[in-house]
């Protein structure tokens, strides 16, 4: 190493140095802020952050809960990727469902919002506990068992029969063919959640001048409004609606197993987090359903940079 | 005399000469009174032309124009109220063009042509949103809103419907006989269950009640250091925060049980209620709402030699009310939703939602009473977001994340 690079490296390190003592006094005059922390900060780190943790070292381990875990090394991640045929066919649901019901739900989740703001203020607030209304509505899905029941008494089955579009009533539930379409749909109508609430919220929140100013400047239409007004102001709330996004498409866990069945027919419902259940609360194989707790990890924060830095360009 | 009339003491001027003298305003018509035996009556339809010259205050100079041709001048130093009474009873009065109709009369005159704007059966909203495009918008909101609520009417539908309506075919969305059979069957299944079914009442009143109260508390408090102080460390607190937004329960649900194992809290309400303490999304919601508080507020309380706490306590709290609303909401939302199916297994200490499934999965036996028990768990949810709508967007206005 030359003299120069040494030089460099000491009074970097002299910087860094300066500045821990500066942040380590700084700390000790805000005593109080860590006071006000502690209570949170304890409990988020004890069953959020070491849960992701545990999750990592477990991943490396064979662990049923009764024996110590032993280290395997990337033995979970191998049989992941090679053995296991189900975990691929969850691994292609999950994907199939997360791309589909994902982008969608947000940007249906966008456009509604948006519709819902040119309404009159009453009309507003019914359209709003409408569109909000099934994905906090608990077990409500279940109701979608009855509608696509397999036999004739289900309601979409009777109502095609009548219609004549069908001759015998079709296995929604339980066909293969059918299950993922039944699953998305079922899944589209409950992603309009806290991501929909942010967005609405959000359009309220733009200034009304900002619209009037664009207008003498020659935004002729809705369109261009939304794209070179609006969706600039909206960026924050469309961050936090991805995040919301990003999440509820790759966690989805109770709907299959409600509709379609638990296991489902030939795997056709499995998703990676019905995988992952199945191993960690059916087979107590802790060590292989953390490795899959991993990989969905890393998966939804690769998807949230991609987002962030994707929106960055938004409206430009 | 009930009859409506002013009058004013003042000046004639006909032809001349001066008459001083009395001008009144009745209902029909206005007659002057002077000296020298002079009257002058003058009845509202018989007038042609009426004018008026305010002399500043209440003094005025009426000219009044005869059909028979006589023009009298008054001049009045209190006749203001007089002439508008005139003016009011006044039949004939010709009808005030407009400044539009006046340059339309103009163009007229000069032959040119006229082109008549297009009546619009329906106004435009906004000079740059399409008629079109919000007929379209509507109905499409109209027909998707129908969709969204399809479901959920349906659930309703059955709930209401007698057994013999539920196995109909077809099947009908709405019951013919509308019967809350099914509910009170639901209370009667209730009340055979191996533990009272007001235990599990009462277990999910308290867990939902402490859990969403702590959570509140202890946000909050984290919250408020994260939003109004720069402390080292609270940026990056804050972003992993952020980040857990991601984690689902069951992406954690597997370590979380091994270390409560581990911890002795498997089948106790700790699993349930710690967990829901530290919420990211209520933390979240949270300081995102007093980044908004001014700042000055708790400077001046420091000022004031207030304690951090006391700030917190008495300023803080108060002003972020609607953010408690949405914090709570979210909180009651996933404690009522939560099973507990993994973490609880003492059949004493189950969650109501956790009794009610077990009756849904009852199979077609109980079918309505399912549809019952769809219907009271979404109620309680929907229930208390309709009632808080309003407060909760105003604290989703400043969700966004900003990077």
């Amino acid at each position: 190493m030359s003299n120069t690079q040494l030089g460099f490296t000491r009074r970097y390190l002299a910087m860094k140095g300066d500045m821990f003592r500066y942040n380590m006094a700084k700390a000790k005059r805000m005593k109080v802020c860590y006071l006000f922390l502690a209570p949170y900060a304890l409990l988020f780190i004890t069953f959020f952050i070491l849960p992701i943790c545990t999750s990592i070292f477990y991943g490396f381990t064979y662990y049923n809960i009764l024996e110590p875990a032993r280290f395997v090394g990337l033995q979970n991640y191998i049989n992941l990727v090679l053995q296991d045929e189900v975990f691929l066919t969850s691994v292609k649901n999950t994907f199939v469902i997360a791309v589909i019901t994902g982008p969608l739900g947000y940007i249906l989740s966008f456009l509604f919002a948006w519709f819902i703001n040119e309404l009159p203020k009453w009309l507003r607030a019914i359209a709003v506990v409408i569109f909000y209304a099934p994905s906090i509505a608990g077990t409500a899905y279940s109701i979608f068992s009855i509608i696509f029941r397999g036999d004739a008494y289900g309601y979409l089955n009777s109502f095609l029969l009548n219609l004549g579009f069908i001759d015998a009533p079709i296995l929604w539930l339980t066909d293969p063919n059918y299950i993922m379409t039944v699953l998305i749909i079922v899944i589209l109508w409950m992603s309009m959640g806290t991501g929909f609430l942010s967005f609405v919220a959000g359009f309220q929140g733009i200034d009304k001048s900002m619209y009037e100013a664009g207008y003498v400047d020659g935004v002729r239409n809705r369109w261009q409004e939304l794209y070179h007004i609006t969706l600039p102001s909206m960026k924050p709330m469309l961050l936090f609606g991805a995040v919301m996004s990003i999440t509820s498409a790759f966690n989805v866990c109770d709907v299959p197993r409600a509709l379609a069945g638990y296991p489902s027919t030939d795997y056709a419902a499995r998703t990676v987090v019905t995988h992952l259940f199945d191993y960690g609360f059916s087979r107590f194989e802790m060590g292989y359903a953390s490795a899959i707790a991993t990989l969905l990890f890393l998966v939804m924060i690769l998807c949230k940079k991609v987002i962030s830095a994707a929106l960055e360009k938004v409206g430009t | 005399m009930s009859e409506m009339m002013y009058k004013s003491s003042g000046t004639l001027v006909l032809k001349g000469k001066k008459i001083r003298g009395e001008l009144v305003a009745s209902e029909t018509s206005a007659i002057f009174t002077g000296k020298k035996n002079t009257t002058i009556e003058m009845p509202y339809p018989e007038i042609e032309v009426l004018k008026n010259v305010r002399n500043g205050d209440m003094a005025s100079t009426i000219t009044v124009k005869m059909k028979s041709g006589e023009e009298y001048v008054f001049m009045l130093p209190t006749g203001l109220k007089v002439y508008h009474y005139m003016d009011k009873m006044w039949d004939n009065k010709p009808r005030v063009r407009s400044r539009a109709e006046e340059l339309h009369r103009l163009a007229e005159m000069r032959g040119e042509r006229i082109v008549k704007p297009k009546k619009h059966l329906i106004k435009r909203r906004h000079p740059n949103r399409s008629i079109g495009g919000d007929i379209g918008i509507y109905i499409m909101l109209a027909v998707v809103a129908f969709a969204m609520a399809f479901p959920l009417i349906f659930a309703i539908g059955s709930a209401l419907k007698p057994l013999d309506e539920l196995f109909r075919f077809p099947p009908t969305v709405l019951p013919k006989h509308p019967t809350l059979d099914n509910f009170s069957d639901l209370i009667v299944t209730m009340g055979q269950s191996w533990v009272p079914f007001t235990r599990y009442i009462t277990n999910t009143v308290f867990i939902t009640a402490v859990g969403t109260f702590g959570h509140l508390i202890i946000a909050s408090m984290a919250a408020f250091v994260l939003a109004k102080y720069d402390f080292p460390g609270g940026r990056l607190f804050f972003n992993i925060v952020t980040t857990a937004l991601m984690f689902s329960g069951y992406v954690t649900g597997i370590p979380n049980y091994v270390i409560m194992s581990k911890l002795g809290m498997i089948d106790t309400y700790w699993a349930l209620l710690l967990p829901a303490f530290a919420a990211p999304i209520g933390l979240f919601m949270m300081k995102q709402f007093m980044e908004g508080l001014p700042t000055a507020l708790i400077e001046a309380a420091h000022i004031d030699g207030a304690s951090e706490f006391r700030i917190f306590w008495s300023i803080v709290m108060p002003n972020v009310k609607p953010a408690w609303l949405t914090v709570i909401i979210f909180s009651v939302q996933s404690l009522w939703n939560n099973a507990a199916g993994t973490i609880i297994y003492s059949e004493a200490k189950k969650p109501l939602v956790y009794a009610l499934q077990q009756i849904l999965a009852g199979g077609v036996a109980r079918a309505g009473q399912g549809a019952a028990v769809t219907v009271v768990v979404m109620a309680v949810p929907i229930l208390i977001f309709i009632l808080s709508q309003s407060q909760i967007l105003e604290t989703m206005a400043s969700s966004g994340i900003k990077d």
